[in-house]
């Protein structure tokens, strides 16, 4: 199948006031699938919100809420995956006092689908990270982490394949580079790959062998660098076949996700949700079997 | 909430194929702000309670008394917070560092912001050493030359700030220089010395660049707060005072 090439006709942003009710009637023909991704990052064991007194963050984040609000968007759109982007651990005494065991039951009683693992995963050791595995009832991804001469050999995939509605949906993950970061003791053999390698091996494999619709990345390498060091942007336009880039280690809040382009000008969107479980990022994908109104376009929104 | 809508066409001709395969038509982004105006999961709340009490409990639990305010700013170029700091983390590495290697620790130094809160005079609970050390930061021992050594004075007199230095090291700036003893002796150019310090500090952190290539570096797989919740358990009260160890003998004339 030939890909699609998109060219954007206008740069000039129109203004939606309307929310999700007027599209989606838009869209309710029985042709139409809608799939929505959420996602959190760098939640680093805040389960509570923050407390009223707090300077940065007043009564802001919790896990409580973020259940009441992830419950809500399933029975919206039952289509609905709930990903994290790494760095569950380690910044409240929760961690220190349970080791994540709590952070893992929490995202299971969520019903996360797939994490990926960040540098603070390992702060317990990659024994501590093994340890919790119990309490997670949902899978972690991760590409180019090469784990095969540790504890997490054969518990951590590189890319889980999701169908819903019948749209094939390829998450694949992707770690930061943990020498210099990370003490040695802690990841121990961990060996880790060119996550731009990987990338393109793996939106590969996604795309063309296992013919995903959609092609998510899961990644803990940051948003952007001065530096050379490899980010999600970069990332983002050095490889082809990723919709979606869903990022963290950085911390960044972004106004609203970046679009774009890949290696081949098309349109790659990059999101990260800051940090701590403050925001619930929500990307919506709209699929159509009628070509006359998939000839229209494809529009991003956000 | 702010959208905007960026509209693309698709080049008719590419898009020819009679394929029945859903086709990505539209993609929405938004974020929603995780605050008060949602209610909590009464399942999920239920479930971090225990948790939560355990949590706190041991948070207020009381480890130890101190029958003074302690600040990190109380003092010129010291302080007896970071007197205190600086002196419990010698004595617990050295524990440690001596059943390892047979060695001694020469002296402690670590860094001025890296004391995040004070204590209060009264009861010291879990909660106090978590506000003071909220970093998981472990101690390490590096070993330095003489040269190194000189460059770290010659950072203290520079900075001019009281960075936490355990009593080993006695430095007064003078008139005429600098005085520096360790471990009451002066400054040996022959021999090297065994620094205690934190692996955040010994990468680089705060600039203090004498720390990166030691002769030697030993992980002592002790985090710094562990090392002051062990200390804090181990002494019914604090004693601390401020006995000069860093001094300014020029501002104090002036």
């Amino acid at each position: 199948m030939k890909r699609r090439n998109f060219i954007q006709k206008s740069t000039a942003a129109t203004a939606f006031l309307t929310l999700g009710g007027l599209s989606l009637q838009s869209f309710a023909s029985k042709n139409t699938k809608h799939i929505t991704i959420l996602h959190t990052n760098d939640v680093h064991s805040h389960i509570d919100p923050f407390p009223i007194t707090d300077s940065r963050y007043p009564n802001m984040g919790g896990v409580a809420r973020r259940a009441t609000l992830v419950e809500a968007i399933r029975k919206e759109n039952p289509n609905t995956l709930l990903l994290d982007a790494g760095d569950i651990f380690q910044g409240t005494p929760y961690f220190n006092f349970y080791g994540g065991e709590l952070e893992f039951k929490l995202m299971s009683m969520l019903k996360y689908d797939a994490a990926t693992i960040g540098n603070h995963d390992f702060d317990n050791g990659i024994d501590g990270l093994f340890a919790q595995l119990p309490h997670a009832q949902f899978d972690f991804l991760s590409a180019n982490y090469d784990f095969k001469n540790t504890v997490l050999n054969s518990h951590v995939k590189p890319y889980k394949i999701f169908v819903k509605d019948g749209i094939k949906i390829g998450v694949f993950g992707l770690g930061i580079e943990l020498e210099g970061l990370v003490d040695p003791k802690m990841y121990k053999e961990t060996i880790y790959l060119n996550p731009l390698e990987i990338a393109q091996d793996m939106s590969r494999i996604l795309k063309e062998e296992e013919k995903c619709d959609l092609v998510i990345c899961l990644s803990h390498l940051g948003y952007r660098y001065k530096d050379e060091k490899i980010s999600d942007l970069e990332l983002a336009s050095k490889t082809k076949n990723i919709d979606l880039i869903i990022g963290g280690h950085t911390h960044t809040f972004l106004p609203k996700p970046t679009v774009t382009k890949n290696i081949i000008d098309e349109n790659v969107l990059v999101n990260q949700v800051g940090c701590f479980g403050l925001n619930l990022g929500r990307i919506d994908f709209y699929f159509d079997n009628d070509k006359n109104l998939a000839s229209k376009g494809k529009s991003i929104i956000v | 909430m702010k959208k905007f809508i960026i509209s693309f066409i698709i080049f008719s001709a590419l898009f020819s194929c009679k394929s029945q395969l859903p086709q990505l038509v539209k993609i929405e982004g938004k974020q929603t702000t995780v605050n008060e105006t949602i209610a909590s999961n009464k399942t999920i709340e239920n479930t971090i309670k225990p948790y939560r009490e355990k949590v706190e409990k041991e948070m207020s639990t009381v480890i130890s008394y101190t029958p003074i305010n302690l600040y990190r700013n109380d003092g010129n170029l010291e302080s007896s917070l970071g007197n205190l700091m600086a002196d419990l983390s010698y004595e617990r590495a050295n524990l440690v560092f001596n059943s390892r290697t047979g060695k001694n620790i020469d002296f402690a130094m670590f860094n001025y912001g890296g004391i995040r809160a004070g204590i209060s005079k009264g009861n010291i609970t879990n909660e106090s050493a978590f506000n003071l050390m909220p970093f998981e930061n472990s101690l390490v021992v590096v070993e330095l030359t003489s040269e190194k050594i000189m460059e770290l004075v010659n950072y203290l007199i520079s900075e001019n700030v009281a960075h936490p230095l355990s009593k080993q090291f006695n430095l007064t700036v003078t008139e005429k220089g600098s005085d520096l003893k360790i471990n009451n002796a002066a400054l040996d150019t022959s021999k090297t010395y065994f620094v205690l310090t934190s692996d955040y500090l010994q990468t680089g952190g705060d600039n203090m660049n004498f720390f990166k290539d030691p002769v030697n570096i030993y992980l002592l797989d002790y985090k710094v707060r562990n090392a002051i919740i062990d200390y804090f358990k181990a002494t019914d009260t604090i004693k601390v005072s401020l006995d000069g160890r860093f001094r300014n003998e020029k501002t104090l004339k002036n």
